[in-house]
């Protein structure tokens, strides 16, 4: 405990340098006007933001990617209490009681228990993501390839049933990104897959062409068939945030405490990222809270419950990307796209070989909450004031920045065209209610499922039972199976 | 076959015909085989497998006249909160394709600079807005702002143009105070 508490020291001293202090401040920065923002989502911004990380330090760099995505959880409640416009979907529930409190004249407190449950729920999932990673990590460093294999197929199948979207569309959207993660020199044989002779695709496509396309340009091209109609929006000059009392605070310690863990919960299990906490959080507060029959009628917990556990599920999310390299979500997944890029590979030995690393990362997360809150609640009104921007001319920009992100990869322009090509193909996902999330996924795992299936093929002699015999690898697999079910059960049961 | 199932079965077809040629594609990879290892087409081969079967199930499901689809957990949660069908503009999304495909042909001519500002004023009009002064305004000091960030600080290799375009470029470079 007293190495844990010292090398957390250490992280915060060395989340005290500038170039970090200055990535988690623009991080914060970003990530508010993302949530804020209907058009921008708070993947999208992330992966938007990760090849201007190319050239910096993988610790800056990864600082900067988490201070957007805690603050992005936090952010679209701003516009969902105050023009009932929900910037991210984890705001939806927020339309329920956040912005029937702010129609009976109390948006400020509305936002004042936003803020608190954020940076609440925020601080507690940090504690536990401090506690529980180096535990998981040591456990995992058992895992051989049959394991690991496992693990990550749970990890994919998490994301199919647990997100959105049909469950066959999720699965030919993860087949989809699993045959590009094939595209290039296989690694035992080197042969080429796939390439159509062309040498720039011998190389492989590049998992940043797939999101930065799919997630960037194809939201761009849906927005634009939609012709930018955004809802107008009302004068905002009275904006800003009162804090309950801590008596106020007091009475709503418990759906405080249980969304908070709810969140950590569902952020850990792999595929259920923010919105499922946010949503999940406030049915249950709706099914067993003490005011449940007030629920949707303005009042504090139906704020604080998905708040709480949307922001409480970042930390939750950030155990097994670090402990076991499995992203759950698309915003930890372009995480781990970050720490890839940079050479460094998430997992049982990231504790050990970059402890410095990770418990910097772990510091910026407290950092960053408390920095969210005081920007949050002192900048309220100009950071609404973005919704004035026409639709037009943000979408303009991503577009350049998805251009410029993608020429910067290899300094290629069929790098540029792929890229396009992924826009498009983002956009047919969108258009047909295909879910995007699997499809990233499946690009960034798939080529480690791989691997991980056929050093498993080597050891074990070709003997597919492997995946099923051995305790742990059992276990997961037992609980891919499970969780494939889950959707099919609760379709059989209404 | 009505038009709605019609359209409804379409991405599924061409689903499984894409599937059916890559996995053809796939049997055709040139490799040295090792006894007792799994060659390099069995991984891409298992993707499109269940690529395949999954357009097919949704196929038979949707022209058996089908119940209701099984949905992931965050769409059953999240259904509520999903926004009304918006009217759509096609011909919008069609001059958008064209603006970016126009841009990756002009970028190696043009250079980063001159098509970076004319992709952006033109954009800009294409999404229906009119204020020609914010338009051309914004274009122009985003387009130096990222070229200082890319081509100055940052010394990203973003296109230069050939000649005469390039002249362009240079003179940004050669701008002084930036």
């Amino acid at each position: 405990m007293l190495d844990l508490i010292t090398q957390l020291g250490i992280g915060f001293v060395n989340c005290a340098t500038p170039i970090n202090l200055a990535m988690l401040v623009i991080g914060i920065v970003i990530g508010l006007l993302i949530g804020v923002l209907p058009g921008l989502t708070l993947v999208m911004g992330v992966a938007l933001a990760l090849p201007f990380t190319y050239r910096m330090d993988v610790t800056a760099s990864i600082v900067l990617l988490t201070a957007m995505y805690v603050s992005g959880t936090y952010g679209g409640a701003f516009t969902a209490i105050l023009f009932r416009i929900p910037g991210e979907p984890i705001d939806v529930p927020m339309l329920w009681d956040g912005y029937t409190m702010g129609r009976r004249g109390q948006a400020a407190k509305a936002l004042g228990w936003t803020l608190v449950a954020a940076f609440g729920g925020g601080i507690i999932s940090a504690i536990i993501m401090v506690l529980l990673t180096q535990p998981l990590a040591k456990f995992a460093l058992r895992f051989s390839s049959p394991e690991y294999f496992t693990m990550l197929l749970f990890g994919l199948s998490s994301v199919v049933a647990l997100g959105r979207g049909a469950l066959a569309d999720a699965l030919i959207s993860l087949s989809v990104g699993v045959l590009i993660g094939t595209v290039g020199t296989d690694p035992i044989y080197g042969a080429y897959r796939f390439t159509f002779g062309s040498p720039l695709l011998a190389d492989g496509i590049e998992f940043l062409v797939v999101m930065v396309g799919a997630y960037g340009v194809g939201e761009v091209l849906s927005r634009l068939e939609t012709g930018f109609a955004s809802k107008p929006i009302e004068k905002i000059e009275h904006a800003r945030t009162e804090l309950p009392s801590f008596r106020e605070m007091s009475a709503v310690k418990v759906p405080f405490l249980r969304s908070s863990l709810l969140g950590i919960v569902i952020g850990i299990i792999p595929g259920a990222g923010a919105t499922i906490a946010s949503f999940v959080s406030y049915g249950v507060e709706s099914q067993f809270g003490r005011r449940k029959e007030q629920m949707g009628t303005g009042i504090a917990e139906g704020i604080v419950a998905p708040q709480a556990a949307a922001t409480a599920s970042v930390g939750g999310a950030l155990v097994p990307l670090l402990a076991l390299g499995i992203p759950g979500s698309g915003a930890t997944a372009i995480i781990l796209g970050a720490f890839m890029l940079h050479g460094v590979q998430p997992g049982p030995q990231v504790l050990v070989t970059s402890a410095a690393m990770v418990y910097t990362i772990f510091a910026s997360l407290f950092l960053g909450l408390g920095l969210m809150c005081l920007i949050g609640y002192f900048a309220i009104r100009p950071l609404v004031k973005i919704l004035d921007f026409p639709e037009a001319i943000v979408s303009a920009y991503v577009l350049i920045l998805c251009f410029i992100g993608a020429l910067s990869i290899r300094n290629s322009v069929t790098d540029l065209w792929l890229m396009i090509g992924f826009g498009v193909l983002g956009y047919l996902f969108e258009r047909w209610k295909f879910p995007v999330a699997p499809l990233v996924l499946g690009v960034i795992l798939g080529p480690l499922a791989e691997e991980s299936f056929k050093n498993s093929m080597i050891s074990f002699s070709n003997d597919w039972t492997v995946f099923f015999t051995r305790p742990i690898a059992g276990t997961m697999a037992t609980l891919t199976i499970l969780v494939l079910l889950l959707p099919l059960v609760r379709k059989w049961r209404g | 076959m009505d038009h709605s199932l019609f359209r409804a079965v379409v991405p599924y077809v061409v689903g499984l015909v894409l599937a059916a040629v890559l996995y053809v594609y796939a049997g055709q990879i040139e490799y040295t085989p090792r006894p007792g290892q799994l060659g390099p087409a069995v991984w891409p081969q298992m993707a499109i497998g269940l690529m395949a079967a999954a357009c097919l199930f949704e196929i038979v499901r949707k022209l058996a006249g089908g119940r209701a689809e099984t949905r992931g957990i965050a769409e059953i949660l999240s259904r509520e909160g999903e926004a009304e069908d918006e009217p759509r503009f096609p011909l919008l999304l069609v001059g958008g394709i064209v603006l970016v495909t126009v841009y990756a042909i002009l970028l190696l001519v043009l250079g980063f600079i001159v098509t970076t500002f004319v992709f952006l004023a033109s954009f800009m009009y294409l999404g229906r807005y009119r204020n020609h002064g914010v338009i051309w305004a914004t274009s122009a000091i985003v387009t130096i702002l990222c070229g200082i960030v890319f081509l100055r600080v940052a010394y990203v290799s973003l296109p230069r143009g050939t000649t005469p375009f390039d002249r362009v470029t240079d003179a940004f470079l050669m701008l002084p105070g930036l």
